[in-house]
């Protein structure tokens, strides 16, 4: 799963000009229809999403474009970013304000910079609830809730199966996500607060959440150290699987000679998991949806919903584990 | 008038060329690279065979599988860019590439030589749809190479997702997966078809005229048109290359992995191939071009990654630090700093004239 | 008139570049108040000389001396905080600021707010009455007037800084008669004032004109320094060329041969033309005749010529190539049916500049054959020892970027470049404005032998004693019209073409 991917600056600026064009083109017909949702049986939902990006990604949002159907009541308008950029995110976000949908689902490409549109939105009455991304500073006034998973939770649990591989010691390396990421952070804090002192840290490189990327700077890690790297702490699957790569291009064998941990649990984890290529999977769980309609339902009819909502999340820690769970994974 | 006077080469005069060779300096820093890797471990630059493979492995040889897709979107960006044009849709070309032949071998399901060779040609096929209709745009109908090659650069991409329905794809086959992570008399696949496509190319832009026709049409295209070339068939041509070029990366990195990743592979990859070109001391206002330059751009970049990594420097530092090499060496190759150099080195010869005369 | 210190004195100057020795040991000296004009060849070396002087160039030997004492400037801004100024060909001013701006351009006035514009503007006044030009309003804008007074107003904008200095890099280049008399009324008034000028000019009538002193250069190398009135003209010219006087004089003996305008022409256009460039014309050119387009600037003679080459195309007209009906639309069509263009912008749409000789005059061959049969370096080398020999192009290195050559040595590749394709039909368009004497002979001398073995040439120049010497029939164009066709004799000069031009425009 990759959360906000580079991007450049002048792709930013030409999309956002195109964005701005075609979505005042869009909204300027449905715009007089008003925001009167009161005595309608449709709920609309405008979705301001991260869009294609991985394979977490992708399951997460169809998993929430699939819970917000016509059947269960709502109408649901789905604005992917183009190319991760946050300024396409923003004005996405603005002309869902201006149409007057009834509530904002929110996946932030980028943490910083909300505040201005969330005053809008809470002006315009329109509740926002904030899937996955979190924003930062995290102003809880800004936002009716927010339902993630818990990445500090996750990375903590990883650590600990860590520390009960490897009761000796070992030495490991951590492939991280681009740098700066909340993501990032909080998965690196959870994994740094509970690995025990005698796993040594070599050292820690972004590979950008890519395959391709992590392949290649574990093969140079694995050269630099002589071959002396017990232990991978990659923070996503893609990650994992690239150094998988490297360790049998290099004639080692992953789950003996090195035991790699990813995060996510997608299905190409899973399979690798249950091949013995990964040796530890723990799911970030993509599947909220109902989690999702349920928060969107209290804040609708005014009740009191939970700030801040984890979604459960397993862990996965054999092949057996990966077999059985392989048939029912949808992503 | 005496006759054209014919030059005897030596190896001084060799020496003397090539520091007259604007990538000189990157040819330093690639030295440097190396000789700041040996410093951790002598036996840096070793090559041994894996017991457990078969296979050469080394850092060298790394950097050369590394350096193997830079290298040809470095070559086609430079044809780009001796017609004072850019490519900017290079890295989306090589999505669309590895989209479409990851997405060709997982449906066909087999793993055979022959479902390899026709994922290859399909991708090199669209690429070379997506460089034609770049040429066409920027040519024909006259729009500028960069806002039009930043268009394809964005449609690109969205193509690749479409091609995948967004999704990471990957797929098994043998014969694909040799390309990126095979050896042949010890060096990695990739790079001897790198080299053995970038010896094509030169041999036709060199031993051709299609390099002068080229040079002719970046340093001036109405005297060029006045001379009678033809700059369409010719624009046309270096975005189509520079297109195929892209895709042939686009396999590699793909076939590395066996994976196309929509949203990364390919990411960024025209910087990479601009600063290669740069490196290589071709200039961005078109003309004169070094396709060596830009292998020796190509080679700095991928042993500066490497580098990184090998000495460990954090990953948050890793921008700041690629940026300082890389902005020292245009420095350095820069004219004004050039005529610096050479005005010095004129001061101690005619110093040392003097000494003798005196 | 001359005081006797030299304001500069340079000696034993060398500068070399990669491969060639651009100056070997020259001398030169700058009296204050008189006019010394730096003689030459093109790649004589006078440019060089000025540079090195202003500090563009560095000097490898040889010592400047500046009022007495040795000074080594690093750039013309410092050359002339110095007091020495300099003026080149190309006017450097801004086309988009006024008059007064222009003059004062980092030396405007400044008051408590910023630049005080009334005081600027006073002060552009007063440096323009200093040159006689009171009658010139600072505010109008600069693309308002002549290209002759803008050459006055740089020539105040040098002396705003009180310059003891003056060089002025031919320019006189564009100026008509007139327009050079009011130059030089300015010139002669500075001289006056004590200021020591440094003169380049092509034009003898000119040099002689206005200088008191003359400096010769030839090849990089100190020829000689006399005062003007000690040398006669023929001696200057063999200075300059080291050629003697008569294979000058003989020159032009072709005049008036009108024996090929007879029977079938080789190129024939009726109607040619094309909207607002040039009024449908008719032109016929027999084989080994040159037919000369005469006029006035932007009187169309450049226009159709384009036309003929196909470099723009024409929207009407019909054209026949050896009795064949044809369509010449781009430069392409023209060269496939033997016709070259030599243009007279040789720096925009001529040379390739950072090519090499060699690479710059096979181009148009190889553009023809196409890149996919390229010319062997044998082949290559025959076509450059060919033209750099026949056209006497120096240096005679294939492989010096042709940028590096002076503008005649230019101009000789480039006419090497046309001929190299084995023209029928060469357009020549001004093949020696700009360059000095002695190119401008052997380019005269070298067309006259092309007709003479049976091409067709379209001659194009705003010299019309050239036009006349060198053609057998003369077009007159004027206002984007043909108005006259005239076979030349004996009795045909100038004033004939001159004289029609003139009633033309007064019979309407």
């Amino acid at each position: 799963m990759a959360h906000t991917a580079r991007f450049r600056a002048f792709a930013g600026l030409a999309l956002a000009g195109a964005m701005t064009l075609s979505i005042t083109a869009c909204s300027a017909g449905s715009s007089d229809e008003g925001s009167a949702p009161a005595g309608d049986d449709i709920v609309t939902v405008g979705f301001v999403a991260v869009g294609p990006e991985g394979g977490w990604r992708t399951a997460n949002e169809k998993n929430i474009q699939d819970s917000f159907s016509t059947e269960n009541g709502f109408e649901l308008k789905y604005a992917p970013a183009t190319n991760g950029d946050q300024n396409s995110q923003i004005t996405a976000f603005t002309s869902f304000i201006d149409e007057g949908v009834d509530v904002i689902l929110l996946s932030a490409t980028e943490a910083t910079g909300w505040e201005d549109v969330l005053t809008r939105a809470q002006e315009a009455e329109i509740p926002v609830v904030l899937l996955d991304r979190g924003i930062e500073p995290n102003d809880e006034s800004l936002y009716t809730s927010r339902i993630a998973p818990d990445n500090v939770g996750i990375s903590a649990s990883a650590a600990e199966w860590a520390n009960s591989q490897f009761p000796d010691g070992a030495n490991y390396v951590v492939l991280e996500g681009p740098p700066g990421l909340s993501v990032v952070n909080d998965r690196n804090k959870g994994w740094d607060a509970n690995v025990a002192d005698n796993l040594v840290k070599l050292e820690s490189q972004s590979a950008n959440w890519s395959t391709e990327e992590a392949k290649s700077v574990f093969e140079t890690m694995l050269k630099a150290n002589g071959n002396n790297i017990q232990l991978v702490f990659a923070q996503n699957d893609e990650m994992g699987l690239g150094a998988a790569l490297a360790v049998e291009e290099a004639g080692l064998k992953p789950g003996t000679d090195v035991k790699i941990i990813t995060i996510d649990g997608t299905k190409a984890a899973l399979e690798a998991l249950a091949a013995g290529r990964l040796s530890f999977v723990a799911e970030y769980n993509p599947l909220f949806g109902d989690d999702a309609i349920s928060v969107v339902n209290a804040a609708l009819a005014g009740d009191s919903v939970e700030s801040s909502i984890v979604v459960p999340s397993t862990t996965f820690d054999s092949p057996e584990a990966a077999t059985t769970a392989l048939p029912d994974r949808q992503y | 008038m005496s006759a054209p006077v014919s030059r005897q080469p030596s190896a001084v005069q060799f020496v003397t060329r090539l520091f007259h060779q604007p990538y000189v300096w990157a040819i330093v820093a690639l030295i440097l690279l190396l000789v700041i890797n040996l410093t951790k471990n002598p036996g840096y630059l070793g090559v041994s065979v894996n017991p457990a493979t078969g296979n050469l492995s080394g850092n060298v040889i790394d950097i050369l599988r590394a350096s193997a897709p830079i290298m040809m979107i470095a070559v086609g960006m430079t044809l780009v860019i001796a017609t004072r044009g850019i490519d900017l849709s290079v890295g989306s070309v090589m999505a669309v590439a590895g989209a479409v032949s990851m997405e060709f071998m997982n449906n066909a399901g087999t793993g055979s030589f022959g479902t390899a060779a026709i994922a290859v040609i399909l991708a090199l096929g669209i690429s070379a749809v997506l460089g034609t209709l770049n040429g066409i745009l920027v040519s024909i109908v006259g729009l500028q190479p960069f806002i039009t090659t930043l268009v394809m650069m964005l449609a690109g991409r969205g193509l690749a997702k479409v091609i995948t329905s967004g999704q990471n794809t990957s797929a098994t086959n043998e014969s694909f997966r040799w390309l990126a992570n095979g050896t042949v008399l010890g060096f990695p696949v990739v790079f001897v078809i790198a080299v053995v496509i970038v010896a094509v190319l030169a041999a036709l832009v060199r031993r051709t005229a299609l390099g002068l026709m080229i040079e002719s049409i970046g340093i001036n295209p109405k005297a060029a048109r006045m001379a009678g070339i033809r700059p369409v068939g010719i624009l046309i041509s270096v975005y189509i290359v520079s297109a195929v070029l892209a895709g042939v990366a686009g396999i590699f990195s793909t076939a590395s992995v066996m994976t196309v990743e929509v949203a990364k592979t390919g990411m960024t990859a025209e910087m990479d191939a601009i600063l290669a070109v740069v490196i290589g001391g071709t200039s961005l206002a078109g003309g004169k071009f070094s396709l060596t330059g830009s292998i020796i751009g190509a080679l700095l970049i991928a042993t500066l990654d490497k580098t990184i990594v090998y000495m460990s420097i954090p990953s948050s530092a890793t921008p700041a630090f690629k940026a300082i090499v890389i902005v020292v060496i245009c420095l350095l190759q820069s004219p004004r700093v050039r005529a610096l150099f050479n005005q010095r080195k004129a001061t101690t010869t005619s110093t040392r004239k003097e000494a003798v005369s005196a | 008139m001359a005081a006797t210190e030299p304001i500069v004195e340079m000696e034993n100057i060398s500068i070399e570049f990669p491969g060639v020795k651009a100056l070997q040991d020259v001398n030169f000296r700058l009296f204050p108040g008189e006019v010394h004009t730096l003689m030459g060849e093109n790649g004589a070396g006078k440019s060089t000389l000025i540079k090195a002087l202003t500090g563009v160039y560095k000097i490898d030997s040889g010592s400047i001396k500046v009022a007495g004492g040795p000074r080594r400037f690093t750039g013309t801004a410092d050359a002339q905080s110095a007091g020495i100024s300099t003026v080149y060909q190309e006017v450097n001013l801004c086309d988009n600021l006024t008059v007064g701006e222009n003059v004062m351009l980092g030396h405007e006035v400044h008051g408590r707010m910023g630049i005080n514009w009334r005081k600027t503007n006073l002060a552009a006044h007063d440096a323009l009455v200093r040159l006689g030009l009171g009658g010139l309003d600072p505010k109008a804008p600069l693309s308002s007037i002549s290209l002759a007074l803008q050459q006055l107003v740089a020539i105040s904008r040098a002396m705003v800084t009180n310059s003891k200095v003056l060089i002025l890099d031919e320019p006189t280049s564009s100026l008509d008669a007139n327009e050079v008399e009011g130059l030089f009324a300015v010139i002669r008034r500075l001289r006056d004032e004590g200021v020591a000028i440094l003169f380049v000019s092509h034009f003898l009538d000119q040099v002689y004109a206005i200088s008191d002193r003359l400096t010769v250069l030839r090849n990089g190398e100190f020829v000689g320094e006399h005062m003007t009135q000690d040398l006669s003209r023929g001696q200057l010219i063999s200075m300059m060329i080291g050629k003697d006087v008569d294979t000058l004089n003989s020159l032009g003996s072709n005049r008036g041969r009108a024996v090929h305008a007879v029977g079938a022409p080789y190129y024939s256009a009726t109607n040619l033309g094309r909207q607002g460039s040039i009024e449908p014309v008719d032109i016929d050119v027999h084989a080994g005749e040159v037919v000369g387009l005469a006029g006035l600037l932007g009187s169309g003679r450049t226009e159709l010529g384009r036309l003929i080459y196909g470099a723009d195309r024409p929207d009407s007209g019909d054209v026949t190539i050896d009795g064949v009906a044809t369509e010449v639309h781009s430069p392409v069509a023209a060269l496939a049916r033997k016709i070259a263009f030599s243009t007279e912008n040789r720096r925009d749409e001529g040379i390739i500049g950072d090519l090499t000789v060699r690479e710059n005059l096979i181009l148009a061959v190889q553009a023809r054959r196409g890149w996919a049969r390229p010319l062997s370096r044998r082949e290559q080398n025959e076509i450059c020892t060919k033209y750099l020999v026949e056209l006497n192009v120096r240096p005679a290195d294939p492989e010096r970027a042709i940028r590096n050559l002076s503008g005649g040595n230019q101009q000789k590749v480039l006419l090497g470049r046309w001929l190299a394709t084995n023209p029928e039909l060469l357009i020549l368009d001004e093949p020696t404005r700009g360059i000095d004497v002695g190119a401008k002979a052997e380019i005269q001398e070298t067309i006259a032998a092309l007709a003479e073995d049976g091409m067709s040439v379209v001659f194009i120049s705003s010299e019309l004693e050239e036009v006349v010497r060198l053609s057998e029939r003369i077009i007159v164009l004027k206002d984007h019209r043909k108005i006259g066709e005239i076979t030349n004799g004996p009795l045909v000069t100038a004033e004939t073409i001159v004289d029609i031009i003139a009633s033309e425009g007064s019979s309407e």
